[in-house]
């Protein structure tokens, strides 16, 4: 007899449940809000008189627990500026195996690599998530970025942050400024 | 019932099946490792008289993907990804434990706001696999197609919603990266209190609908009685521990015993039962989110301002050096206790562990299998290896 | 339809029969195809999602879109199985399934075969059910399906002695096995479910949960547990074969639902609409009301299968038929259905197997 009622009473909330509106969302052609932070693919970036951000230090390509990046690095004119400097000949990030873990963000002296916020859509064949350097700063007016970037995550993880001490305010003031300038040209969202 | 072999009250599982009784002509079930219900790539042989299992054999090791060797090529900074996917079900308590251990070995200290935040993001995730654990358990006994397809739904709807917390914070509602040694590396977002406290809403209210469609529904109670009874002292011989060693009416629990991050400051609740059975487990389970939703409230309004991180960001990949030296450190995960033990002095001059060990919790919970499984019939058996919660990436690393 | 009626004797009978056996059987075969919509819909919704929603409006052309994706695959027979019986289980699934249609009134006139011992027919076929689970077990010589086989065979067995005793309970009501004459009855004299007060909900709960048992339905799906047997008795089993056992499935809880309600709610009885109307809704209601019991509740194990069965629900039919005869004999002895003698068995004139209907 104890299984009829208890039967009843999961009856009851089953029946309870489908007339609560569904929670899914018909994908692709209803997408969820993404949170601000949310990462997902990557983007090169120019800075705001169009010259590239990345210097060629290969840190990203050092710091990838998956070793998807490979950086060939060159030292050449500026077109912008005229002084010698460094610069990535070639940049290749291979999606297939990245692990979005963030670090090669963390990482950059440049803000040069940030990741994109939206979803990544699927692709049809290995080389079509193996990430060209054109792709990728291709990625920086296609695609809108996400909140993260190397100078804003150092601010965050600084251990002198929230401390009563103003020169280490002024510090990451200077840190979050720095950050922002590069946002004017070149990136959506 | 009359069995062809006679199962002894402790069962010793190295005794090879031939001398047992040779002419005792049991049919050998594999229960996986392809299997819709094994949790993972894991592999019990059983020798069944009839529907009776006389003895269970678990191979483990089809998911080994030999992360432990790999550690030792990666530097410190690197390996929180890479350890992120062990027990890939509750990826905060994975980083939380090699960043304790990698803490302890270098000597940092973690501010008291990490800890908070360290507290609150593991009690979530600890909601969280309990969530899951209780989806698959109900679909192991109800089928994939019917009763156990709708308690799996609703526990992933709510569990999808502590995901997006954590999207929130870190950005990837998986496999985060957002332990650091020191601290965290993401911070938590102004409104995030309000969000969590809307979805602890939603769970708590959730709860006693589960309750009604499984341990308030006799068909379960009486799938889940007296099945897969572990003793306590066989579950300490093993060294199991977690919800299976306090269902077995041992309180212990390192949240409260050891206490880490911020538990000192609060009181945690140990949940016991008795009995030992599956339906011990599952009930002792359902009372930890209970739990945990408590505690995050508790903390969720009183995170203390300052650093999310104690120690220098990581900047360059050889950051981190450690010439000599080892660590232990373990902490309560919803498994047991999981631990991590780390010998520095490794590769690239010290920036690489010499060695790294993991403690997985559910290793020793599926060593019990042998022990626990012979006298059940090869439906509990299903029903067992679901209420250790075993995940595989852990118990294989 | 009145050209056939005109034909008498043996001949007629069999047109008849055909005719509307065909009717009957492509009328299930489109509801049972439908019905995987309704379905997915229903347990959509009681899972906070919807069903299919892409293919045809409102996901109506799923069904087709299954039936096509099954019929373009390649059915695999494993090398070692037996082939001729592995072959033939999923087609006697369906046969066994659909013949029991046979005898169901789905209204007055629409009637495949009324004979006289319809609820014996049923039972009958409902028992010969068990074998092609069992030989599909047997055959794929799969230690799974085997074990699913075995767990099938004991369950199919043992709950035909529910099954049977709660379907003799509206016989013994009604005096008569012919299901056009228990419709009568009912319509007569109230509906079994509610009329004698206990014994008919009571014999309904049984014959329900016996249905489900021998449908290998959740609550009492062992085998085809999917989730320890991977897919039970159908594990080898692929493209249309595998097609036929799961419509052979949903055609006999179809045909279960039907059954119940000729049997306890009162089959076509029903003011204001035509009797094919209440019959359809009848069906479709208990058949709705399986699928709700299917995506809610955990399944038994096999020991506590049994151990309902012979321990609360045979007592309890053997009670319920006694119940019944009590009340046939003492309380409303009087009561006949139309056109029946009254019964002692000595007077019930021999009639053939095919006959005429009485209007």
């Amino acid at each position: 007899m104890g299984y009829f009622l208890d039967s009843l009473r999961s009856l009851g909330t089953s029946m309870r449940n489908a007339f609560r509106p569904p929670t899914t969302v018909q994908f692709p052609k209803e997408k969820r809000e993404r949170a601000e932070r949310y990462r997902s693919s990557f983007a090169l970036l120019h800075d705001s008189e169009g010259d590239e951000l990345c210097v060629g230090c290969l840190q990203c390509a050092r710091i990838c627990p998956s070793q998807v990046i490979t950086v060939i690095a060159e030292k050449k004119e500026s077109p912008v500026t005229g002084k010698r400097r460094g610069y990535a000949k070639d940049f290749v990030l291979d999606l297939n195996a990245c692990i979005v873990c963030e670090l090669c963000v963390q990482v950059c002296p440049t803000d040069a690599i940030v990741m994109t916020r939206v979803a990544e859509t699927p692709g049809y064949s290995r080389e079509a998530l193996c990430l060209t350097m054109d792709r990728l700063y291709e990625n920086e007016t296609e695609k809108p970025a996400t909140w993260a970037t190397a100078s804003l995550l150092m601010a965050m993880q600084d251990p002198k942050r929230g401390q009563p001490d103003a020169k280490a305010a002024k510090k990451a003031a200077r840190a979050e400024a720095k950050a922002d300038k590069p946002t004017t040209e070149g990136r959506t969202g | 019932m009359a069995l062809a072999v006679e199962i002894p009250d402790r069962v010793d599982p190295y005794l090879d099946i031939d001398e047992y009784e040779p002419e005792a002509d049991l049919m050998v079930l594999n229960l996986g490792p392809q299997h819709p219900s094994t949790h993972g790539v894991f592999h019990v042989k059983l020798f069944l008289d009839g529907e009776i299992i006389i003895k269970a054999v678990p191979y483990a090791g089809y998911l080994h993907r030999g992360v432990e060797k790999l550690c030792e090529k990666l530097m410190f900074t690197q390996i929180t990804p890479i350890v992120d996917k062990n027990d890939y079900v509750s990826p905060m308590m994975n980083e939380q434990a090699i960043n304790m251990a990698f803490e302890a070995l270098l000597g940092v200290e973690v501010p008291r706001r990490a800890r908070y935040v360290r507290t609150i993001e593991a009690e979530l995730q600890r909601i969280a696999s309990h969530l899951l654990w209780l989806g698959t358990f109900g679909m192991d006994l109800g089928g994939a197609l019917g009763g156990g397809a709708t308690i799996f739904m609703h526990c992933f709807r709510e569990r999808e919603s502590i995901l997006d917390l954590f999207e929130e914070v870190t950005g990837c509602r998986f496999h985060y990266n957002t332990h650091t040694i020191g601290g965290n590396r993401h911070d938590i977002t102004p409104g995030w209190a309000d969000h969590v406290k809307q979805a602890l809403d939603v769970i708590d209210q959730r709860i006693p609908e589960y309750e009604s469609l499984m341990t308030g529904n006799r068909i379960f109670v009486e799938r889940t009685r007296g099945v897969g009874v572990l003793k306590a002292e066989l579950a300490m011989e093993l060294g199991i521990t977690g919800p299976m060693l306090r269902a077995a009416g041992v309180s212990h629990d390192l949240r409260r015993h050891a206490p880490y991050h911020a538990y000192d400051e609060i009181k945690v609740k140990v949940q016991t039962e008795k009995a030992g059975d599956s339906l011990a487990r599952t009930l002792v389970r359902i009372r930890e989110m209970s739990e945990s939703s408590r505690i995050v409230r508790e903390l969720i309004d009183n995170v203390p301002e300052g650093p999310i991180c104690g120690h220098k960001p990581i900047k360059i990949a050889t950051q981190e050096r450690a010439q000599s030296g080892q660590a232990y450190a373990c902490l309560e995960s919803p498994r047991g206790e999981l631990g991590t033990y780390v010998i520095g002095g490794g590769a690239n001059k010290g920036a690489s562990p010499y060695r790294l060990k993991i403690r997985p919790p559910s290793l020793h919970a599926v060593s019990c299998l042998p022990y626990v499984l012979p006298g059940h019939t090869v439906s509990d058996a299903v029903t067992i290896l679901g209420s250790t919660d075993p995940i595989i990436g852990e118990v294989d690393r | 339809m009145k050209a056939l009626a005109g034909i008498s004797g043996f001949g007629g009978a069999l047109l008849h029969g055909a005719v509307y056996g065909i009717l009957i059987v492509t009328v299930l075969m489109t509801v049972t195809a439908w019905s995987i919509w309704f379905e997915r819909k229903f347990s959509g919704r009681m899972q906070s999602r919807l069903g299919p929603t892409l293919v045809g409006p409102a996901g109506l052309l799923q069904p087709l879109a299954d039936a096509l994706k099954l019929l373009q695959k390649e059915s695999i027979v494993p090398a070692s199985a037996d082939k001729a019986l592995f072959r033939l289980a999923p087609p006697l699934t369906v046969l066994f399934a659909l013949g029991t249609a046979a005898v169901i009134p789905f209204s007055p006139k629409v009637i495949a075969a009324d004979l006289d011992v319809g609820v014996l027919y049923l039972l009958a076929l409902s028992g010969l059910m068990v074998f092609p689970v069992w030989i599909a077990g047997w055959a794929s010589n799969n230690k799974y399906s085997l074990l699913g086989g075995m767990r099938a065979v004991a369950q199919g067995i043992s709950y035909e002695v529910p099954l049977v005793l709660a379907a003799m309970v509206p016989v013994v009501l009604s005096g008569s096995m012919k299901l056009s004459e228990i419709v009568r009855f009912q319509r007569h004299h109230g509906w079994f479910i509610a009329w004698p007060p206990g014994p008919g909900l009571l014999a309904f709960v049984l014959f329900f949960m016996a249905s489900l048992a021998e449908a290998n339905r959740i609550p009492f799906d062992i085998p085809e547990a999917e989730s320890e047997l991977v897919a039970g008795v159908t594990t080898e089993y692929t493209g249309m074969e595998f097609g036929l056992f799961y419509l052979s499935e949903y055609l006999h809880t179809l045909i279960v639902s039907a059954v119940a309600a000729a049997l306890f709610f009162g089959g076509w009885d029903g003011p204001f609409a035509p009797g094919l109307f209440w019959m359809v809704l009848k069906t479709l209601l208990l058949f709705g009301s399986i699928f709700w019991i299917r995506w809610t509740l955990l399944r038994f194990r096999s020991d506590q299968l049994m151990v309902i069965c012979w321990k609360y629900l045979v007592p309890g039919g053997l009670v319920l038929v006694m119940a019944a005869a009590v009340w046939v004999q003492f309380i409303t002895p009087n009561q006949t259905a139309t056109g029946m003698a009254p019964a002692a068995p000595s007077a019930v004139p021999a009639q053939p197997l095919f006959h005429e209907e009485v209007p």
